[in-house]
């Protein structure tokens, strides 16, 4: 990786309550970013992971540590307002409530929002507005009230709202933890989409070990620090820690798992291996294990 | 249920009342207001009937809906003519029993002042809150105020709150609903007792709520925040207000009415106020 | 053990305007006592609609919801006694929360139910240690718990007035799986407990295969599938007909039939799986 999107550099952060009571949440943190990747962020909830979130939007600041998003130092003392609203025009975030991110009574209006702050051209909000609404499949809903649409919908409409600002990346803060199974399915093939097509830089903040399976990258954060980090088949073969964390593993990996752990070996004598993330890889792993006996 | 209550209502369209600037619809609103008290008399008071009436058709709003909002001004149409009809003293005495007198002049006056509310009621909603959407409503209102932010008024701010205020009256609707029901569903009680007995029992309602809307703004802040909010300085719009020719048109029209009352008044008539 | 019968029952939202919408259409169903039902359908196949009726909230527009075999709506001016047989926790019930100590809002519904101090003290205790909150909890306020805390105290809010029948709508929605295997578990150590009955609405289908003895799967305003829960997971293609799927391990289980080796069906649990597995490498490594 040698121009990463994001890196961060040995950051520290923690929240002080009304008593005076230090909580850290993240501790020595180094991450990195690439470019044009989409990477999922798992994590048990108070992890630390949608701190990091609003970190890189500076809606929190960092006790110490650096954080470089796209060349610009976030965190240096010397940072302009007008450097910190570009930063948040080019890394975008869709937070988890739907309801409690749409500003406007009608979609389009809504989306135009972000432009609209930027001091864009009209002809030119109209335009992106356009776009935005075609990039998530919404324009036939361009004039419709957002409390007349489904949770999946309205995430959507939050997303072409930060595409119309037309961001580099985007964070998805458990943008699907609130929606009901169509509306997750809605927003991640959206996300896919986002980053495939538009070569979005994608950070998918999510509990869903289904969604995390779909990303380039899985980073693990347990305590506020990294517990494991790597593509889904790698990370998902740590199932023991995972379960240990509190977080899911795919049943096909727990199932291979589990048949290990009950001393059933492969025709050479191997242990089965873990990293079968879908039915198909696993049915063949199977068949081939038991036609072997 | 509270749901049913409807605010700020909308029929979405695109009749030449819809397409009109909303800068002009507020001035016409109030343009209107002032000239149906010009009419005076017979004449006048039909013309403003048949104002009415026009309108109505070209807003193409069915007169059910109409009549259905007018619903709560029953009240206040009961109550004057009812102090219009038993304390107006004239010369045609109609009735009499025991300290009761009714006249004439107080019935014509009472059937004045329903024809002046109503066509009130009827000119505002229609022209203004049934054919503007509420976000269109709120940047005429926020361009014709334009002028006071030399005065430092927060013109911009206002209009931001209006338009947040819009979007989150149904969502917050919703959930009043929601958490009566869950009380309910506890066996909390809104409806028998006493006044202050029910006054007590909205508490583990209105707590919760309140909670629920200070999280949401929290929320909201931040996203827009996120969303590069930074007060109404060198932020553009998409959609821009166009002033054009059916807009004169109907400023024109306006005050030919306004003439036209003001003329059918001097018409001798045998009822007039 | 309280049973729960509906007879023709139809629920038509804004009837006689065109905003009308049908949300159950003739649904007549038992819903078994002593057992935990899971209630599935995706939003808007009626099954919150169905829930708001068994407990009086609503009232259906044709037909009879009988619990324990009495009518609710029999005498409307009664209807409020079913709010107490059958405990109604909503979604995201964490923002009903509103007294100043967690033991004050856990003990609203029995104050509310007229019973004295010591019985009230008695099922706040017992309600908060099935839904594991710890007594020190017990006294802080319900604004400083976390956020799976905040969920469970609402829970035992409704546990606490020992409800026959306790639905639950949605009750681990947005948790993390450690928060929803909290949840979860503590409503069926409840159940398990007090042989009451129970019926969870829920989305996601390895919570029900882990949790639920039966199930029901709503779709368009109808009961589509009811049947214990090794059956309706027998039912694959008849569940992805509605737009609802099988558990991951129910799939790959069928996958492997599919392919010629004799697993047996309906199978929804890791462990079935693993069970299933090991007893077809025993029994052919002892052919061998």
């Amino acid at each position: 990786m040698n121009d990463p999107f994001i890196k961060i550099e040995d950051l520290n952060f923690s929240y002080t309550d009304e008593e005076g009571n230090e909580a850290r949440v993240l501790h020595g943190f180094n991450l990195e970013i690439e470019r044009g990747s989409l990477v999922a962020v798992l994590g048990h909830n108070g992890s630390g992971k949608s701190t990091l979130a609003k970190l890189l939007n500076m809606i929190l600041m960092p006790q110490s540590g650096r954080i470089v998003v796209d060349g610009l130092d976030i965190t240096s003392p010397d940072l302009t307002e007008d450097q910190l609203f570009e930063n948040r025009r080019n890394v975008g975030m869709v937070f988890q409530n739907p309801d409690n991110q749409l500003v406007a009574t009608i979609v389009e209006e809504d989306i135009a929002f972000g432009p609209e702050n930027l001091g864009i051209e009209p002809k030119e909000i109209r335009r992106r507005v356009n776009d935005a609404l075609a990039a998530v499949g919404m324009t036939e809903f361009a004039r419709h009230s957002p409390h007349q649409l489904s949770g999946g919908q309205k995430q959507r409409i939050a997303i072409a709202g930060i595409i119309a600002m037309l961001p580099k990346c985007i964070i998805f803060d458990e943008s699907t933890a609130m929606l009901d199974p169509r509306g997750r399915a809605e927003v991640m093939q959206t996300i896919l989409r986002l980053n495939r097509e538009m070569g979005i830089t994608v950070l998918h903040i999510t509990h869903f070990m289904n969604e995390a399976a779909m990303c380039d990258r899985v980073v693990v954060i347990n305590d506020g620090e990294i517990a494991l980090d790597g593509r889904p088949q790698e990370v998902f073969c740590h199932v023991a820690e995972l379960q240990e964390i509190g977080l899911d593993v795919p049943q096909t990996a727990e199932l291979m798992y589990e048949l290990n752990l009950s001393g059933v070996r492969d025709g050479e004598g191997r242990e089965l291996p873990l990293s079968c993330l879908t039915v198909d890889e696993c049915a063949d792993e199977l068949c081939r294990l038991i036609d072997s006996l | 249920m509270i749901k049913d209550i409807t605010l700020g209502q909308y029929f979405p369209g695109n009749t030449i009342l819809h397409r009109l600037d909303p800068r002009g619809k507020i001035i016409l609103t109030i343009l209107y207001i002032v000239v149906i008290f010009f009419a005076k008399n017979l004449w006048s008071f039909a013309a403003v009937i048949a104002s009415a009436v026009f309108l109505t058709i070209i807003s193409r709003i069915s007169p059910k809906t109409l009549l259905k909002s007018m619903k709560p001004l029953i009240f206040v149409l009961a109550f004057t003519t009812f102090f219009n009809v038993f304390w107006t003293e004239g010369e045609v005495l109609l009735v009499k029993f025991w300290i009761i007198e009714i006249y004439l002049e107080g019935i014509i006056f009472a059937v004045m002042m329903i024809i002046r509310i109503s066509a009130l009621l009827v000119g505002t909603t229609i022209i203004l809150t049934y054919t503007t959407s509420p976000i269109m409503l709120t940047d005429g209102l926020e361009q014709l105020l334009a002028p006071l932010r030399k005065i430092k008024l927060p013109v911009h701010e206002f209009s931001m709150m209006m338009t947040i205020a819009l979007r989150f009256i149904p969502t917050l609707i919703e959930e009043t609903d929601k958490i009566m029901s869950a009380q309910k569903a506890r066996g909390a009680d809104f409806t028998s007792g006493s006044l202050a007995k029910r006054a007590k029992a909205l508490v583990p309602v209105l707590i919760p709520l309140f909670i629920s809307a200070f999280r949401r703004a929290d929320e909201l802040a931040t996203a827009m925040e996120c969303r590069c909010y930074r007060g109404g300085e060198g932020r553009t719009r998409m959609n821009i207000l166009h002033y054009s020719g059916r807009d004169t048109l109907a400023f024109i029209i306006m005050i030919l009415f306004g003439a036209a009352l003001i003329l059918l008044n001097q018409i001798p008539s045998a009822i007039s106020l | 053990m309280t049973e729960i019968e509906l007879k023709n029952v139809s629920y038509i939202y804004s009837p006689d305007t065109p905003f009308r919408k049908v949300a159950l259409d003739n649904v007549s169903l038992n819903i078994h006592g002593g057992v935990i039902t899971g209630l599935m359908g995706h939003t808007g196949s009626g099954k919150s609609t169905l829930v708001s009726l068994l407990n009086g909230l609503n009232r259906p527009t044709s037909g009879q919801v009988l619990v324990g075999g009495e009518d609710v709506w029999a005498d409307p001016k009664q209807v409020h006694r079913f709010a107490f047989k059958v405990g109604l926790v909503f979604q995201y019930p964490e923002y009903q929360l509103f007294e100043e100590t967690v033991r004050r809002d856990i003990s609203f519904g029995p104050r509310n139910m007229g019973l004295d101090e010591a019985e009230i003290a008695r099922r706040v205790d017992e309600a908060a240690s099935f839904c594991g909150l710890s007594p020190e909890l017990l006294d802080k306020s319900p604004f400083d718990l976390s956020g799976g805390q905040k969920r469970r105290a609402a829970i035992a809010g409704v546990m606490a007035m020992e409800p026959e029948v306790l639905v639950l709508d949605e009750p681990a929605a947005g948790l993390d799986p450690r928060g929803r295997e909290e949840i979860l578990g503590g409503i069926r150590s409840y159940q398990r407990m007090r042989g009451s009955s129970v019926v969870i609405v829920s989305h996601s289908m390895e919570d029900m295969a882990r949790y639920s003895d039966e199930i029901i799967v709503m779709d368009h305003a109808k009961v589509k599938m009811q049947g214990t829960t090794a059956e309706i997971f027998a039912r694959a293609d008849e569940l992805k007909s509605v737009g609802l799927s099988v558990p991951q391990i129910t799939e790959l289980m069928n996958r492997i039939r599919e392919r010629g080796i004799p697993v047996r069906g309906g199978i929804y649990t890791v462990e079935d799986a693993r069970d299933e597995l090991l007893r077809l490498i025993s029994e052919r490594r002892g052919r061998r």
